[in-house]
């Protein structure tokens, strides 16, 4: 098998999901971005609509674009599958995947999605008080969209927890990691036009997201880090790994920390396998209880949400739940309707910060332990690994939203041609990618491994440290930097 | 500067490249015998200061993990002869 190794500032940019978040996020925007010129090349794509009740099956499913409604559900549905089909498996060949095996899991995992997306919309679930008599209704459940995050999670989970033979074939195309960085690229799109309407409160969270970073790192860290060592006696590396695992951002902080101290790369599988579990049950706890109890603080509950659950996967997913929840809750309780997105893009913005320190932070780690705890003669710890560490869906994130920002800013004559364009990508396409998000999750968790025996203490350590410790400080923070901060209302 | 892929099999880490390959349970003991190797049969034939860049082979990891994380370490050492 062919080393993957960065050995150049480029290495990387054909053989990893990271950049291939990037290359699919901008082959999409850049093809969205074209409705400048007249032309719609990006309204195929399929979003599903509330049916049942007054309104047939038929009907909670169309393209996007107005030029397309001809292609009708099945045929947008087709166009969708096709060319999302190519665009993916070009990724998984250039990756050196099974591209026949990706093929098979990413055509289940794409009709499975497709299945629940739509079933999530049936009135029953999604109407709610305000407009669950137009669909002859008297009772609805109010989930709005969530209904079909929700239901598409339960799938996943069921397959990945009670079907494992089909679970480990479909696990060449589930990738939740690749699948949301892309949807995160996407949501550029929208975090750029949605500036346009609410500049300040987008900077806003801008800097209150990096403010949070400094709590991951400064406050979350080494309180787990004493949790580990001080009480469940957890050797050093081990520690450091589970440590940033738990307190800034998942698999790839327990990762990048374990290169940092030099520790074997069991340790990190480890911790990861761990992570992946935690992250899911924080994704089922989390939104419906935060929805709950912060409804009158919903960026407080986003920011929170970005502090405290893990992989960005599962909390981009948490998020937009949540932003689903609350904004049904919302309108049940006094009509007010909030606009979609900002909720979920409160709970992203501050991960992204997390995110792009952890080459920096495990630079430093590695600094500290080559030099004054290993003290291995001779070693230098290269400036460059800050860049190989870099999460680089984030480079595709800000291009997309500084261009649409910048479009709209400069040349404001073309918004109205330029968001032709980017409803389909930042709706339709960012939503149909943290549907396959939540399938794909869903499918490579096994509950059953929390309670493999080589887990240990970690497990009891993980517990404590996540529930006990950081998600009461993250809500703590989350209000000290957010209170106050309303979602933007729909302006009819 | 030497180049050489590292990975770990579970029980000793691997420094190798087409030419050479070392195996050891810690990083310092194969740091040595890295050291000894290069010294004795390949590079040093001068009195120059030579580095080894050691690049992680990140395939190490289990494929449903790589997508969360694709750097384990680069690191380098310096070999005098």
């Amino acid at each position: 098998m062919e080393a993957l190794t960065n050995r150049r500032w480029y290495s990387g940019m054909r053989t990893q999901e990271d950049w291939w978040s990037v290359w699919l996020g901008l082959a999409f925007f850049f093809l969205g971005l074209l409705s400048v010129t007249g032309v719609d090349l990006v309204g195929w794509v399929t979003y599903p609509s509330k049916w049942g009740g007054t309104v047939p099956l038929v009907k909670g499913l169309n393209p996007l674009g107005k030029v397309y409604q001809s292609l009708g559900p099945m045929g947008s549905l087709a166009a969708t599958y096709i060319i999302f089909t190519i665009a993916t498996c070009i990724g998984a060949a250039s990756m050196k995947w099974n591209v026949k095996k990706y093929l098979a899991g990413w055509t289940i995992i794409f009709i499975i999605t497709y299945a629940v997306w739509v079933a999530g919309h049936h009135v029953f679930l999604a109407a709610n008080i305000t407009n669950r008599a137009q669909y002859g209704l008297s009772y609805s459940l109010s989930l709005g969209g969530g209904g079909s995050y929700i239901l598409a999670l339960l799938v996943g989970l069921i397959i990945g927890n009670f079907f494992k033979k089909f679970a480990a074939f479909l696990s060449e195309a589930a990738k939740p990691e690749w699948f949301i960085k892309t949807a995160i690229v996407f949501l550029g799109v929208k975090v750029g036009y949605m500036a346009m309407k609410a500049a300040d409160f987008v900077f806003e969270l801008a800097i209150t997201g990096a403010a949070a970073t400094i709590v991951a790192y400064l406050i979350f860290w080494p309180g787990t880090y004493l949790l580990a060592r001080k009480f469940f006696k957890l050797p050093r590396k081990t520690a450091a790994v589970l440590s940033s695992g738990i307190s800034i951002c998942g698999v790839s902080a327990a990762v990048a920390t374990g290169g940092a101290v030099r520790a074997k790369p069991l340790i990190p599988v480890m911790v990861s396998t761990l992570i992946v579990v935690y992250a899911v049950i924080e994704l089922v706890i989390l939104p419906p209880l935060f929805t709950a109890t912060l409804i009158n603080e919903p960026i407080v509950a986003g920011a929170s949400m970005g502090m405290s659950v893990k992989t960005d996967g599962a909390d981009a997913a948490a998020g937009a739940v949540m932003d689903e929840l609350m904004r049904n809750r919302k309108e049940n309780l006094d009509g007010t309707k909030w606009e979609e997105g900002w909720i979920t893009t409160s709970a992203i913005m501050t991960k992204i910060w997390i995110d792009m320190f952890i080459g920096l932070w495990a630079f430093v780690l590695a600094l500290v332990w080559v030099y004054k705890i290993d003290r291995i003669p001779g070693e230098h710890v290269p400036a460059s690994e800050v860049w190989h560490r870099f999460p680089k869906f984030v480079l595709g994130y800000f291009f997309t939203w500084f261009a649409y920002l910048g479009i709209l800013f400069l040349a404001p004559d073309l918004t109205d041609s330029a968001k032709v364009g980017a409803v389909p990508v930042e709706k339709g396409m960012r939503k149909l990618f943290f549907m396959l998000t939540f399938v794909s999750i869903g499918i490579i968790t096994d509950f059953k491994k929390l309670a493999e025996a080589k887990f240990g203490k970690m497990v009891f350590i993980y517990f404590i440290a996540l529930f006990l410790f950081i998600l009461p400080v993250a809500l703590v923070v989350g209000y000290i930097f957010h209170h106050g901060m309303t979602v933007p209302t729909v302006t009819p | 500067m030497v180049e050489v892929i590292i990975t770990h099999d579970g029980n000793n880490w691997i420094a190798r490249n087409e030419i050479l390959s070392v195996a050891a349970e810690t990083l310092e003991i194969l740091d040595a015998e890295l050291r000894k190797l290069i010294k004795q049969k390949i590079y040093c034939k001068t009195n120059e200061k030579m580095r080894v860049l050691m690049t992680f082979d990140n395939s190490t990891f289990p494929q449903w993990m790589r997508q969360y994380a694709q750097h384990y370490f680069n690191r380098i050492i310096e070999v005098d002869s």
